[in-house]
């Protein structure tokens, strides 16, 4: 297992580091942190929590390490989250700030949820043998990006041609100073911090690759962009939120990638984070 | 005779060695409030084309200053990428406290550029480096405006020291 802990632990307030260090080094999937609340850790075994409420200065402390303090730079805090350095995704809730019927950022967090990312090389082992396209549906923290990164990585050592992904939220293969944290493979090229429509249409035209991923397609846009990738022969591996085939096969936006069988091979995830294949057939 | 000699060598030196103090304090001063505005310059043009977050920007902005600016601003690079200060104006006061030997103006020009960073969109914080400029470059007029004054204690302190040696000599 592999995780950038240090980098995470970095973006905590100072009274709270060394508890969370302590408790949750091995385990820590989530932190979540809500003003005059304690701290509340959620591992694998349950939830445990500090004793010391968590402040407004402590949340702002957290949004500015997260940023680097460089709000700029923190463009996603529009769509209620920020990729930290390691690939730790920070949800922020609070009230949000709209311009033109659109959220631009959130004022006065209420509330933060931090998840940790961690690499487990060798999960994708027994998925090797699906060669097409491979869709990996599951729940929220079921374990989607840790296997398709996986799999990105096993594609990219063992088949000729190269892998580029595109990693919108930076999560997959996070970048410090322009070096992956994680191992992505020899022959994976990374373009991040892009939508997933830009993204696709420019690393087709440009990089010429033998399959392209990309994590978590919600909307429209990021499925149109895959229609128009996956019929150009080019195979594709990505994720989505459902519950499973019948939760997919009911979310209109999932729809035409289903129809017109884009995806060869559909891995559901199941709640002790093992998978499942089954084949797309309509 | 030998007591008046050793008296006007005391009193050239020591007159000499406050004008050469002087001098060289001013000059090092301006040539930092420069590099300032030079590297002000810089900030915005990397913050405009490319987004680059605070800590990886003062890097290099460090890259682009010499002397006390240089090793200050190094300070302030570590200090964000430390990330245990609250706010970037408090990174910058951490690290301007480790460089004691800046020049006032200098140090006042970086705490301004503190309070600036760090807090708005790309649009606030332009607008945060075009304060912090015109801070710096009212800093320079005054330094630049101060010259003639300077020239003046210069030439008193001449005349008092050709007095003294008179004295001394006679």
């Amino acid at each position: 297992m592999r995780c950038a802990w240090q980098e995470f632990i970095q973006l905590l307030p100072l009274w709270m580091r060394k508890d969370v260090d302590t408790l949750g080094k091995d385990e820590l999937q989530e932190l979540r942190l809500r003003v005059r609340l304690p701290p509340e850790l959620v591992t694998i075994s349950g939830s445990l929590w500090l004793r010391r409420n968590v402040s407004a200065e402590d949340l702002s402390f957290v949004m500015n390490a997260t940023s680097q303090y460089s709000p700029w730079a923190a463009s996603t805090l529009r769509n209620g989250y920020i990729t930290a350095a390691g690939g730790h995704r920070i949800g922020v809730c609070g009230e949000a700030v709209i311009h033109d019927g659109l959220m631009s950022g959130i004022r006065n967090p209420f509330s933060v949820c931090m998840r940790v990312a961690r690499d487990f090389p060798g999960i994708a082992n027994a998925a090797q043998c699906y060669t097409g396209s491979v869709l990996i549906v599951g729940k929220p923290g079921s374990g989607k990006t840790t296997l398709l990164r996986d799999l990105i990585r096993q594609r990219s050592e063992d088949r000729e041609g190269s892998v580029v992904v595109v990693d919108e939220r930076g999560e997959l293969f996070p970048l410090i100073h322009g070096t992956s944290c994680f191992p992505a493979g020899k022959r994976t090229d990374i373009m991040t911090n892009c939508t997933k429509t830009q993204g696709i249409s420019t690393v087709l035209r440009t990089m010429g690759p033998a399959c392209i991923a990309v994590d978590e397609i919600t909307e429209q846009a990021d499925c149109d962009a895959l229609m128009r990738a996956g019929w150009s022969g080019v195979s594709l591996l990505a994720t989505a939120h459902a519950g499973g085939r019948t939760d997919l096969l009911r979310r209109p936006a999932y729809q035409p990638i289903i129809e017109s069988k884009l995806f060869d091979t559909l891995l559901v995830m199941q709640p002790d984070k093992s998978w499942r294949a089954e084949r797309i057939l309509l | 005779m030998s007591i008046k000699l050793i008296g006007a060598v005391l009193v050239i030196a020591a007159s000499g060695g406050f004008g050469i103090t002087i001098a060289a304090s001013h000059r090092r001063e301006v040539k930092y409030l420069r590099q300032l505005l030079a590297i002000l310059d810089y900030m915005e043009c990397e913050l405009q084309y490319r987004l680059t977050p605070l800590p990886q920007l003062c890097k290099q902005s460090a890259l682009e200053a010499s002397g006390l600016l240089k090793t200050a601003l190094q300070a302030f690079s570590t200090e964000l990428e430390n990330q245990v200060s609250p706010d970037v104006s408090s990174c910058m006061t951490a690290a301007v406290s480790h460089s004691p030997e800046l020049p006032t103006h200098t140090k006042s020009c970086l705490l301004c550029l503190g309070q600036s960073l760090g807090k708005f969109d790309l649009q606030g914080q332009l607008k945060g480096l075009e304060y912090a400029r015109q801070f710096c470059r009212e800093k320079l007029e005054m330094l630049e405006n101060n010259k003639e004054v300077r020239l003046r204690s210069y030439q008193t302190l001449c005349l008092c020291a050709g007095a003294a040696l008179a004295i001394l000599l006679i």
